[in-house]
């Protein structure tokens, strides 16, 4: 039966939302994890030691997990639709930059890591271009 | 409006909404706001009649509290206010009350108007707090 007690409880929740966004970004971030797995790559290359080599592809994978996750946050959390609207391409340039951040992970191929890190850099012209540095982080990135 | 009436306002506002929720969930239903970014206007728990009426007819107003689905996390709708409507576009800047605690349009940009239907027009829980949610507060 319906009673005015039923018809006052709420359908759905609303959110008033806050994911506390702290605003400070930089594609350094994703550069370093990046660079860290090029060097790891040719560490592992000039060893002969069977245990080291297995933690240089552990330590690689996952450290390119974490260039995944810091391209992710700058994707969806810095890029905004106008930055869209100065790169067209940017969503495309996102999407092949993470995919070979996974390559990077699966494989130990030292050239794959170096074009991540050209990606890594194109992105970083971008968030400099919208105005990253002075934006998102303290005092402006470090000189 | 009931505003300003004596004891039988509320009653009748009460009756109103009962009936009208009978008749459909389509116009007019009643939600539960969760989070604290429109503080203190509106708090976690406070229940509210939303009503889907009036912008079938016209756009939403500076000021006016709206539902809209949340562009970044599929099956979560936010409570806002409208700050601005760009007419061209054809969307609004929505603004939590308060900034610091607020993920809104500062974050995800505008929302196209075609994705606000629903407007928070009255408070009824907790019963200390009850009335209409005027814009511009």
């Amino acid at each position: 039966m319906l009673t005015i007690r039923s018809l006052l409880r709420p359908s759905r929740i609303v959110d008033a939302h806050c994911d506390i966004p702290c605003g400070v970004y930089d594609p350094e971030q994703a550069r370093i994890e990046a660079e860290s797995c090029l060097r790891i790559i040719e560490k592992h290359d000039a060893s002969d030691d069977k245990l080291f080599r297995a933690r240089c592809i552990h330590v690689k994978e996952e450290r390119a997990e974490l260039v995944k996750h810091h391209l992710d946050v700058l994707w969806h959390d810095y890029f905004k639709p106008e930055h869209l609207e100065k790169y067209p391409d940017l969503h495309d340039t996102f999407w092949k930059a993470t995919k070979q951040a996974s390559k990077v992970k699966q494989s130990l191929d030292a050239t794959a890591a170096k074009d991540l890190l050209g990606m890594i850099d194109t992105i970083d012209e971008m968030w400099k271009a919208t105005g990253g540095p002075e934006k998102t982080r303290v005092n402006g990135r470090p000189s | 409006m009931a505003r300003g009436r004596s004891l039988s306002g509320p009653l009748f506002l009460l009756l109103g909404l009962a009936a009208g929720i009978t008749v459909g969930r389509r116009w007019l239903d009643v939600v539960e706001v969760r989070g604290g970014s429109m503080a203190p206007f509106l708090l976690p728990g406070d229940r509210l009649l939303v009503e889907a009426h009036s912008y079938e007819s016209r756009r939403p107003r500076p000021g006016e509290l709206v539902l809209a689905a949340d562009p970044r996390t599929p099956g979560r709708e936010l409570i806002k206010r409208v700050a601005s409507i760009d007419d061209a576009a054809s969307a609004a800047e929505l603004r939590g009350d308060a900034p610091d605690s607020s993920t809104d349009s500062r974050e995800f940009g505008a929302i196209p108007l075609s994705a606000i239907r629903w407007r928070a027009v009255f408070r009824y829980w907790p019963p200390q707090r009850a009335g209409l949610l005027g814009p511009g507060h």
